[in-house]
């Protein structure tokens, strides 16, 4: 008895309990009832709110008739290959998918550098970049439509004031001014992501470099961008998702026009929904869309956690 | 994920298919408690209607849910519901819907309560006649015309006085007149960046929108092209008229006409308060529509109708009944310039003795509804506000020579018929 009290392990050193049998069967089934019941709201949530209606896309997708009640099989996907009013508005799409990611990395980069120095107010700036990312594309658009107004707009206004001659933006180059908005408004916010993985890269990997020689450029090209690549890759999936299924800026902006010049992708799609009342069409394209944006985005994973690097 | 969502909408399951309230005086829907839900456009929210709702609240001891949108918001919202299976009790339309709905089975039959109440209330009799054709379907009436308007020439009469112009009557004497009124800042006139605009010019040139004998459309096709080219040419060749602005805002022209910054317009009597209350002191005329081959004008205005799968219908009609009446009507007119259908208003002191609602009630005689053969064939949604919109869109903003832009619509139109 004694010698058993003695060799025995003090409780630090005692393995873990395991329950064993019948008993820890019943355990783990409480566990694991426990941990479904705590997950039941976010199934339900995330059942009733996107996987029910992506489903429901998909069944009306090969339907035809204004309630989506007729089967038409694969005609709507037939007829979106042959659609030239859709394949307008998925290449104005990419167009200003890739425009306003690329837009987006740049330029926030390039703030984040800036605002990452040790200036006075940098602060008040980055609030002030990120206030157009806070407010509703609805808001931004009916602002910059009035602002672009080329008879009552203040821009020309300006322009005027200056002797410069007036333009016609949402005329002569609607789609670059669509963009150029989208990325007044998202920039701040890639800003401050740029900026959280700038403040995450260690200060001695610069002074080890500098130490060796290496000039801005080189500490730019060889530390900075490198290790802000999950960063990167971050928003540049977003920025083509968001892209992609930009709507507000054709919505108040422009209406698609002028010509289609702006008929961004799902703005189509509610049009051929709302003002056409196809349903089961709209619903074609919404999913053709679903899985551009799925290809899209695994090829952005794929490249780029290939380029990612740890020093 | 967004994209997936408004398709969606259409598909809400579980959408009732043995509720349909039918029948007139005695079906469901006899009121006592509760609400009657009512979708109406924002900007006819007058006060005239207000006193109407309040009696109707309290004769009925039910609340009038007024929703307000505007007519793009509305048209989803109502798609949303019909498709849902849970539409509003009563629909204002912006002008088409009614036959588009009457066609899908989703809007209620009217007939009975028009054989039971129509003479009391002057139905059809007392209404403009184009409006009962506009809101029937199959020889059955499904709409009553709330709104009766029609497009005129608005100019500034003291610059015309100032240029020694007179108000133009035929194409000749209008692109005269802009060229002189044009300079200084101002433009001589102002297109619309809304297509339906472009149709008063269609219309004086003969042009049909769509000829079911021949399932043809823009039909004559070279007087068609002149027509537009002719608006476009404005635009581009002799810079009597600024670019329109790509949107789906319908007041550009109005804020220019009010702003000093324009001379002519063509428009409806729903900018008549606006410019009123921006510009009291413009002295605004309203002249008849001018005339090519024919005088013709644009018919528009708005219709009421109960969605097949209302929960009131009965509550729907009277109100319908109420809210159609001649003294409210009236009141609108003095509240909000606002015309209407009745023969009876249109000879009332109130419309007789205003220069404005005179002249507009007097287009009423060669306004033309100009895409009701085009409704019918349940097309019009696609043809008219997707192709008609590139097509108007393409010549007079992208300068785009008519006869290239209407050959390209009328191909890709004919797809969508023959689809």
């Amino acid at each position: 008895m004694s010698a058993a009290t003695t060799t025995a392990p003090s409780p630090s050193e005692a393995p873990p309990l395991r329950p064993r049998g019948p008993f820890r069967r019943s355990l783990n089934r409480r566990y694991v009832i426990t941990a479904y019941l705590f997950l039941l709201p976010a199934f339900a949530f995330f059942g009733l709110m996107f996987y029910l209606p992506i489903g429901n896309v998909i069944a009306n997708s090969f339907n035809t008739g204004p309630q989506a009640d007729v089967y038409a099989g694969l005609e709507n996907y037939r007829r979106a290959l042959d659609d030239s009013a859709v394949h307008n508005s998925f290449t104005v799409t990419v167009v200003f998918g890739a425009a306003t990611t690329i837009g987006a990395i740049v330029l926030g980069l390039g703030l984040a550098m800036v605002l990452n120095q040790r200036l006075r107010g940098r602060v008040v700036f980055r609030a002030m970049l990120l206030v157009p990312y806070l407010t509703s594309v609805a808001i931004i658009g009916l602002l910059w439509r009035n602002i672009l107004d080329p008879q009552l707009g203040i821009l020309n206004r300006v322009l005027s004031d200056l002797g410069l001659p007036t333009q016609t933006w949402l005329n002569t180059h609607p789609l670059a001014t669509i963009i150029a908005v989208t990325l007044w408004m998202n920039v701040g916010y890639t800003m401050v992501l740029f900026l959280a993985g700038l403040q995450g890269i260690p200060e001695e990997f610069y002074e080890a470099a500098t130490v060796d020689g290496a000039g801005p450029w080189q500490r730019f090209w060889r530390i900075t961008l490198p290790l802000l690549t999950p960063t990167t890759l971050f928003v540049s999936v977003m920025a083509v998702i968001s892209g992609l299924q930009a709507f507000g800026q054709a919505y108040i902006i422009t209406g698609g026009g002028p010509a289609d010049r702006t008929d961004l992708y799902i703005f189509h799609v509610f049009n051929v929904a709302f003002t056409s009342r196809d349903f089961g069409y709209a619903s074609a394209l919404s999913f053709l869309l679903f899985l551009v944006i799925v290809l899209f985005t695994v090829v952005q994973l794929r490249l780029g956690r290939r380029g990612e690097v740890q020093y | 994920m967004a994209g997936l969502a408004a398709p969606w909408l259409s598909s809400c399951a579980g959408a009732p298919e043995d509720d349909a309230s039918t029948g007139a005086s005695g079906g469901s829907g006899g009121g006592g408690g509760g609400d009657l839900t009512v979708y109406w456009n924002a900007g006819h929210a007058y006060a005239a209607y207000d006193k109407v709702i309040a009696e109707f609240q309290e004769e009925h001891g039910v609340t009038v849910n007024m929703q307000k949108y505007q007519w793009d918001d509305l048209r989803t919202r109502l798609l949303s519901d019909l498709a849902s299976g849970n539409p509003p009790d009563l629909v204002e339309e912006s002008g088409g819907w009614v036959q588009e709905f009457a066609t899908t089975g989703d809007a209620l039959s009217l007939q009975e309560y028009v054989d039971a109440d129509g003479e009391e209330m002057g139905f059809p009799e007392d209404w403009q006649p184009k409006t009962i054709s506009r809101n029937s379907y199959e020889g059955e009436v499904y709409g009553i015309q709330l709104h009766l308007t029609c497009t005129m020439l608005l100019y500034n009469r003291a610059m015309l006085d100032a240029a020694g112009v007179e108000v133009p009557t035929t194409w000749d004497d209008f692109l005269d007149a802009a060229t002189r009124l044009t300079g200084d800042g101002v433009y001589g006139f102002a297109l619309n960046q809304d297509r339906s605009y472009s149709w008063p010019w269609l219309l004086q040139n003969g042009v049909r929108y769509y000829d079911p004998d021949g399932g043809d459309l823009l039909v004559p096709r070279d007087k068609a092209i002149e027509a537009l080219q002719f608006q476009a040419d404005l635009v581009h060749r002799h810079q009597v008229a600024p670019v329109p602005t790509p949107g789906t805002d319908y007041s550009g022209p109005q804020k220019l006409l009010s702003a000093g910054r324009a001379a002519m317009i063509l428009t409806g009597p729903w900018d008549l308060a606006p410019i009123q209350q921006t510009s009291p002191d413009l002295n605004l005329g309203v002249a008849p529509a001018l005339a090519n081959d024919v005088q013709a004008t644009v018919q528009a205005g708005t219709s009421v109708f109960i969605p097949r799968k209302a929960k009131n219908p009965d509550l729907a009609w009277d109100f319908i009944k109420r809210i159609t009446a001649l003294d409210v009507e009236k009141a609108a007119t003095e509240e909000a310039g606002m015309l209407m259908p009745r023969l009876s208003w249109a000879e009332d002191p109130v419309v007789q003795e205003n220069e404005r609602y005179a002249a507009f009630a007097e287009g009423f005689a060669y306004a033309v509804d100009y895409t009701e053969d085009l409704r019918l064939t349940g097309k019009s949604g696609e043809i008219n506000e997707q192709l008609y919109n590139t097509l108007y869109q393409d010549v007079v903003m992208n300068n785009t020579p008519a006869e290239t832009a209407v050959d390209t619509f009328v191909t890709e139109a004919r797809k969508v018929l023959d689809a």
